[in-house]
């Protein structure tokens, strides 16, 4: 072929490159990039009397780094996030393995179901918890109609906001680790039986290791937005029980602190980000037996 | 007393409906290399599971080294077993996939470093022991597997098809290879497959299995040369199968109607005039002439004329595909030099009356089935 011809052609799948991604690139543009932008701007600001106004700084970074009230939501939103994701994914693990192992032709309804409360907003699930942990809930209702005690730590505290969470994401976690669990081979665990491998040491030797990826996916799609919860520790949460995303949703409401806010949101995101970093790097995607990895051939 | 190492007592495995293995019994001896030889579905690798501990027996007994293992785990089997898909851990090195059963055995890391050394060498990997799985050959990941299954020195080792996903040269190379480790290593192989070859190639005796039962176990050749029944006739080494009717029996022998061509048999026992017969007979056992060349017939031969339809060269012999006088096909393996026979040549086929074997065909007229 000759060379014009040869650059012809890089062109020419050049330009269907373009045309293929430009769809996509012009969403994160619009929808993700510019507003995360404009949130970092905004945090750079300062704002007066509900208005905003453009004078460069970083009095919003001081503030959130030296007062003690902001760290400690931001350690208590870390630590319930945490805990979350580590109760999901002992609870996601067996279900998710279960059904990928043992769920035959009824897998992918059953992978469904879990996705079921999906079916209704978030407020609505919210509410439901409460209206069952709640003083006049199910649970102490019925406790206080045999004459016995309401368990306190239901009501609107933060075991009842984990309780909330860890039902509001679970079912992503499941999800992660099905989907990473259908592309195990389970065969595997039999040649580990015949070795010698006991049913749990199989599990640390080869079902942990090979399918960490999607158990990491599934601790970060768990981790991330319980990090920034704000509807269900208001909800469930009670007056003591505010999150850090409770006082910057305060931020953009009542006090109208929008710089403020934007310089949390900020550092909730770069939190969020060394959180994913550091999962990431603990996962070998070469080896982890993940789709499309060479490994499987 | 020298007990057999595996004793397999009349085991029975039923799936839902399909009854994969139907009582079936067997003995292997220390050093023996055992093939089980049977089509797809015939139950071999639900037997060699059962063998393995990954399947349970409905009934019947499975034992190792005098030890009754039918309700033990895998993981307490002291077992071997290498799989089709070589199945190796895509996340470990070779070296850590062949240590795998001895750190799951319990074997102190100085140990390991030993035996892993001493089954790499004897698998001869030594120089891709620190490369992971992906970056091995098809022959590579086999001899992985087959350390993988060596090293901790198992009672038995257990193959399902190990071979079947090579290319077919390098399946040669690794039937010499893997009867070498059998042989250094003096412990029983169980070897299943569908591949005739194999089993013949490797193996000291074999169990030709069908529909969940052995239709014959015995030494290689006396399967090959003497198979028992119909089935074993038609699936070991390549046969021509005629069928017909019984015209005349006569003490020992018979005489058969094939289209109009009178050919002369063993007497199938209890076989009698007009009861429906078939007749195998290994294409190298029929010897192809120039008619009239080897004239002197005698009752002792059948001798049919026909017409060469094709000679396919391969390599070390040749088969020749004739057209009989009666319209069938028959195939003939012979020296491919052959003198001066060519395409459309009028030749005369023939050979040993003892050369064939004859079984009577039970089904429609008399339902009872052979299971011996």
């Amino acid at each position: 072929m000759s060379a014009t011809a040869l650059t012809s052609l890089r062109h020419d799948q050049r330009f269907r490159f373009a045309l293929l991604t430009f769809p996509g690139a012009l969403f994160v543009l619009v929808f993700l990039i510019l507003p995360l932008l404009s949130i970092v701007v905004f945090s750079l600001w300062r704002t007066e009397n509900y208005e905003i106004i453009s004078d460069w700084n970083i009095e919003n970074y001081k503030v959130i780094l030296t007062t003690a009230t902001y760290l400690k939501f931001l350690g208590r939103s870390v630590l319930m996030a945490l805990a979350v994701s580590a109760i999901c994914l002992v609870y996601a693990y067996p279900v998710a393995y279960l059904i990928a192992k043992h769920g035959g032709r009824f897998r992918l309804i059953l992978i469904l179901l879990t996705a079921a409360p999906f079916l209704t907003g978030v407020i609505l699930r919210v509410t439901a918890i409460q209206h069952i942990l709640g003083p006049i809930g199910l649970v102490n209702m019925a406790l206080t109609t045999f004459g016995i005690e309401p368990i306190e730590v239901l009501m609107y505290s933060n075991i009842a906001t984990a309780i909330g969470l860890v039902y509001l994401w679970i079912p992503f976690m499941i999800l992660a680790i099905y989907l990473s669990l259908l592309n195990f081979d389970f065969e595997l665990l039999e040649v580990a039986k015949v070795c010698g491998a006991k049913p749990w040491r199989a599990f640390i030797e080869l079902t942990w290791p090979l399918n960490r990826m999607g158990t990491m996916i599934g601790i970060i799609l768990v981790f991330v937005p319980t990090l920034a919860a704000n509807v269900t520790p208001k909800f469930l949460g009670g007056v003591n029980g505010s999150l850090y995303g409770n006082i910057l949703d305060h931020q953009f409401g009542a006090t109208g602190t929008w710089a403020l806010g934007s310089a949390m949101g900020v550092v909730l995101f770069v939190v969020s980000l060394v959180f994913i970093v550091i999962v990431w790097r603990s996962v070998n995607l070469r080896r982890s037996g993940f789709t499309g990895m060479e490994s499987r051939q | 007393m020298n007990n057999p190492v595996l004793r397999i007592d009349r085991v029975t495995k039923r799936f839902g409906a399909v009854q994969a293995v139907k009582g079936v019994s067997l003995d292997i001896d220390k050093g023996e290399f055992f093939a089980i030889l049977g089509p797809s579905g015939s139950g071999k690798t639900t037997l060699l599971r059962i063998i393995a501990g990954l399947e349970t027996p409905d009934v019947g007994t499975v034992h190792i080294a005098d030890r009754d293992v039918t309700r033990l785990p895998p993981y307490e089997r002291r077992i071997g077993m290498v799989f089709q898909d070589f199945l190796l851990f895509p996340h470990k090195t070779v070296s850590k996939n062949i240590a795998f059963p001895l750190k799951m055995q319990g074997v102190l890391a100085t140990g390991q470093d030993e035996q892993v050394r001493w089954a790499l060498d004897f698998v001869r990997l030594t120089e891709v022991a620190d490369r992971y799985p992906h970056q091995l050959s098809g022959g590579q990941k086999q001899r992985v597997a087959l350390a993988r299954g060596l090293v901790a020195r198992p009672e038995i080792l257990l193959l399902d098809e190990p071979l079947a996903n090579l290319d077919r040269e390098l399946r040669k190379e690794m039937e010499v290879e893997v009867r070498r480790y059998q042989v250094e290593l003096g412990i029983p192989f169980v070897y299943v497959t569908h591949n005739q070859e194999e089993a013949l190639t490797m193996s000291d005796r074999i169990a030709v299995m069908d529909q969940g039962l052995f239709e014959q176990v015995g030494p290689k050749l006396e399967v090959y040369a003497k198979p028992a029944n119909r089935f074993v006739a038609s699936f070991v080494g390549s046969a021509n199968r005629i069928v017909g009717s019984l015209v005349d029996v006569n003490g020992e022998t018979a005489s058969l109607d094939w289209d109009g061509e009178v050919l002369n048999v063993v007497r199938p026992n209890g076989a009698e005039k007009g009861d429906r017969v078939e007749l195998f007979i290994k294409s190298e056992r029929i010897r192809i002439d120039k008619p009239g060349d080897g004239e002197s017939v005698n009752s002792t031969e059948n001798r049919i004329r026909g017409r060469l339809l094709d000679i396919i060269f391969k390599g070390q012999y040749a088969d020749y595909l004739v057209r009989l006088n009666n319209g069938a096909e028959i195939v003939v393996s012979d020296t491919p030099d052959i003198s001066a026979v060519s395409r459309s040549d009028e030749v005369e086929v023939s050979w040993q009356v003892d050369a064939g074997d004859c079984f009577a065909v039970k089904g429609e007229a008399t339902p009872q089935v052979s299971d011996n």
